[in-house]
């Protein structure tokens, strides 16, 4: 069984750390890792960098660009997570653009994923119009493809959509980009209400989440968060620790 | 949501009918239908990115279907003959096993397949492979198959496609001899099957479009599909209404100063002793560029779709003050984005934005250029999709912008054709436009797509030469791949990383290029060629001093290419010119450049 649906049928809250790869060196991504298993995370996110990241904002841009100067590449990520020996006991993503994909070859990459004991993958640039272009080789490797709504998808895209959703539904919080924000508006529990109750899957909330508030808010409405710049900033700032009350208000709390 | 494969084409027309498909099947076995690799990707080339592309065998070798799959290139591979389980575990694309069905057991043999689809069809006849016949489908019934990796075939026709899929429930059904008149494939035909399939799906609101053959698409994040679909429908229907285009011819005549002259470059022509040349003059558009052309016709867009609030980007900042510039003549709120680099090279147009009332937005990230700029402007828009309009300056972006576009800028063309057929009775043997993104070049070269007598000819920057890692020279050293929402060709390293690109024209400066012309290099309709900044500077100084005008950087590129083909051709020819701006811009770049020119 996927890892994805192991941690469906366990009922949790899920918690998604984002990470991105080789940010502060590529040897320290195994380190992150294990942290962030040990923590407490259910799944985690492991982020390829990119040179025109348009869906993100300040903090995984940069970010971004410091694992480039690194000389980060997808190719080196999956062959680092490939040489891993310790026990990974939760799912792990792979979050891309499509274009490193489309230079790496896209059955290629499905397949050195499936070896490197990859779960899901999230393509933030390949809408549900496109997937077709990556679907049939991760199928092929039992990996789920995660599709993304937003507050601006239509109803009747949100159906499409749905129907063919698995792994979980990514649906993002805010109309912009990845980063921390202080109010989370009050449209995006109505949202979330409504896509919980047409999907197939769990709903996890992500872009913006970055305080115990904004889980608060939308706990009742969500099947877990996806945390992302609050702990890309946390682990360049060496605050790591700073995140973990963040991860045990999700994943400590009643239980759904 | 069933999909769609229509198999066995071989020629082009059929392979554009077939656009809507969600998979194209190339025959490589002994058929009437059978092509080489080498007719399957020349097909290719027409054929949306998205789409698969299967190669259908019959007990080939390993060796043959890996030559295959690389050679179209293939994204599956089908297979009808009696090919052993670990061949087909082999095989590295995904894999449809067919299976011809006559009775209950042959329905069992489909479950212990280890191909990732299964395929049924009606026993063959002549050739394996398909004969059209048609099965019983109820013979599938209760035999608790995996429906998603179902695919149905044999003997469907627009007629029947619909109770098949009622009855089935597959992923996919393909169909070859049903979609033919006497033995040959019928486009209409094609068209109805796929629509048979995709009205019974619901699936016309999300349908393919917006490819140029592979190129192009809608590779944006989410949030912005809405937007994109909503501009998609918003100019579907401006296109076709008259009020809409009288709205914004009035404002190109009464405001922009077309139509512009295709002035005869005589001692031009007398110096160079070939072709006659005539220089379409762009340059005199008001704002100095043919930017403006595109940007009325979207602002006019933007305020029909109840818009208000401008965002765009900017290279060498003639799109942004031709935005700038409609935005106070419609009073729309105006934001533009530009790169550090470019707006310390273009003061005098950060001040024209800035005087026109625009905010201009200094981006300092990446190469602090066109291509950064574009970034921030799409951040922009994710942000603040609601209420903003993204004026997207060249044949660039998701669907329907690379259209739209060049439709605004076809008046380029499409005034050229009426003016030389005027002048000279006859249309020209050569027209040359710079690309950088490509809104010029496109527009001049549309409306003579279909004159094939007609040598379209555009010129890329080579920077400081295509040999070098200084240049934009995309189509010519660029590879394919996704960047800014569209498929298209890229300057990128290895690992997929969109490089900087170089020319001393900021308006070239771009590491991408529109998907159509893309396409349109890839089956050669249009040459691509290069020049380097120098020879750009070279051809700035001599039509300033034989025709009295100072191009801008970005057309000198055209006019120095345009001296090299003028030698390859003879007095009794013609050659046009897209002289796309002027060089009041470039004035602190040309006295820095050409100090000492006497």
């Amino acid at each position: 069984m996927n890892r994805l649906e192991q941690l469906k049928s366990s009922g949790k809250k899920a918690f998604v750390a984002y990470i991105m790869a080789g940010d502060g060196g590529l040897d320290r991504l195994k380190e992150q890792v294990q942290y962030l298993q040990k923590a407490g995370v259910t799944a985690i996110e492991i982020g390829i960098p990119f040179s025109d990241p348009v869906a993100d904002g300040p903090t995984i841009e940069a970010a971004g660009n410091r694992a480039l100067k690194q000389g980060v590449t997808l190719q080196k990520v999956l062959e680092e997570m490939k040489s891993w020996t310790f026990q990974v006991e939760i799912p792990l993503l792979v979050m891309t653009y499509l274009n490193p994909v489309l230079k790496f070859g896209v059955e290629r990459f499905a397949a050195e994923c499936g070896k490197a004991g990859v779960s899901g993958v999230i393509i933030p640039d390949l809408p549900h119009e496109h997937k077709q272009l990556v679907q049939p080789y991760v199928d092929k490797e039992n990996i789920k493809l995660i599709q993304l709504v937003t507050l601006t998808t239509t109803d009747t895209r949100l159906e499409d959509i749905l129907r063919e959703a698995e792994g979980f539904v990514y649906a993002v919080t805010v109309k912009g980009i990845t980063g921390s924000r202080d109010e989370m508006s009050e449209d995006v529990k109505a949202f979330m209400r409504k896509v919980r109750g047409k999907s197939p899957v769990p709903v996890y909330a992500g872009f913006g989440i970055s305080k115990s508030s904004h889980v608060d808010m939308l706990r009742d409405d969500v099947d877990g968060f996806i945390v992302g710049s609050a702990i890309v900033e946390a682990f360049n700032a060496d605050k790591i620790q700073e995140i973990e009350p963040l991860i045990h208000a999700v994943t400590n709390a009643h239980s759904v | 949501m069933t999909k769609v494969k229509i198999c066995g084409l071989k020629e082009e027309q059929h392979v554009k009918a077939a656009k809507r498909a969600d998979a194209i099947g190339f025959v490589f076995a002994p058929s009437k239908r059978q092509v080489t690799i080498a007719q399957a990707a020349e097909l290719a080339k027409h054929i949306p990115v998205d789409t698969d592309k299967i190669g259908v065998f019959v007990n080939a070798s390993l060796q043959e279907i890996e030559d295959t799959v690389a050679g179209v290139p293939l994204t599956m591979v089908q297979l009808h003959g009696d090919e052993p389980d670990d061949l087909i575990q082999a095989i590295r694309v995904p894999v449809i096993q067919a299976f011809s069905i006559r009775t209950k057991e042959d329905v069992e043999k489909l479950k212990n397949s280890k191909a990732d689809y299964v395929l049924v069809d009606a026993p063959g006849t002549d050739y394996r492979g398909g004969s059209g016949n048609v099965f019983d489908w109820s013979l599938l019934h209760g035999a608790d198959i995996d429906l998603s990796r179902l695919i149905v075939a044999g003997g469907l026709n627009p007629g029947n496609v619909h109770a098949a899929i009622g009855q089935t429930t597959p992923y996919m059904v393909d169909v070859s001899s049903g979609v033919e008149t006497d033995g040959r494939k019928d486009s209409a035909k094609i068209q109805e099957f796929i629509k048979q399939v995709k009205d019974d799906s619901m699936e016309q609101t999300i349908e393919k479009t917006g490819f140029f053959g592979k190129y192009g698409g809608q590779f944006v994040p989410e949030t912005l599909m809405k937007a994109v679909k909503e501009l998609e429908d918003a100019y579907e229907e401006v296109k076709e209404d008259p009020e809409f285009q009288r709205e914004y011819h009035h404002y190109l005549s009464e405001y922009v100063g077309r139509e512009q002259p295709l002035t005869f470059a005589q001692r031009m022509t007398e110096a160079l002793g070939g072709p006659k040349i005539y220089l379409k003059r762009e340059d005199l558009n008001h704002t100095g560029a043919h930017k403006v052309n595109n940007a009325i016709g979207q602002a006019l867009l933007a305020m029909r779709m109840g818009k208000r609030k401008i965002v765009a980007e900017t290279g060498a900042g003639q799109h942004g003050v031709a935005t700038a510039t409609i935005c106070a003549l419609f009073d729309l709120d105006c934001v533009i984005f530009m790169g550090e680099e470019d707006i310390k090279r273009q003061q005098l147009n950060v001040f024209r934005m800035k005087l026109l009332g625009a905010r201009v937005e200094s981006v300092t990230k990446g190469s602090a250029t066109l291509k950064d700029a574009v970034n921030e402007a799409l951040r922009y828009w994710v942000a603040n999709v609601e209420d903003t309009h993204y004026l997207i300056g060249s044949a660039l972006g998701p669907h329907p912008f690379p259209t739209m576009v060049r439709d605004f800028q076809s008046v380029i063309g499409q005034e050229t054709k009426r003016q030389i057929l005027d002048k000279e009775g006859r249309l020209p043997d050569a027209i040359l436009a710079c690309v950088g993104g490509g809104s010029n070049a496109i527009g001049m070269f549309y409306p003579f797509i279909q004159d094939k007598e007609v040598q379209l000819i555009g010129v890329e920057a080579a920077g400081e030469g295509v040999d070098t890692d200084k240049h934009a020279a995309t189509l010519t050293k660029g590879t394919e791949g996704v960047l800014h929402g569209a498929l298209m060709k890229l300057l990128q390293d290895d690992s997929g990383q969109v490089q900087e690109a170089h020319s001393i024209s900021a308006g070239l400066d771009y590491p991408g290029i529109g998907p159509e012309h893309a396409h349109l290099a890839d089956i050669g309709r249009v040459e691509y060629r290069s020049i380097t900044d120098k020879e750009a500077l070279a051809a700035v100084i001599s039509m300033s001093r034989l025709e009295g005008i100072i191009p801008a950087l970005e057309s000198a590129h055209a006019i120095a290419e345009a001296e090299k083909q003028a030698k390859m051709m003879t007095a009794d020819q013609i050659l046009v010119i897209c002289v796309s701006g002027r060089g009041d811009k470039d004035m602190a770049t040309y006295a820095e450049k050409l100090e000492g020119l006497s």
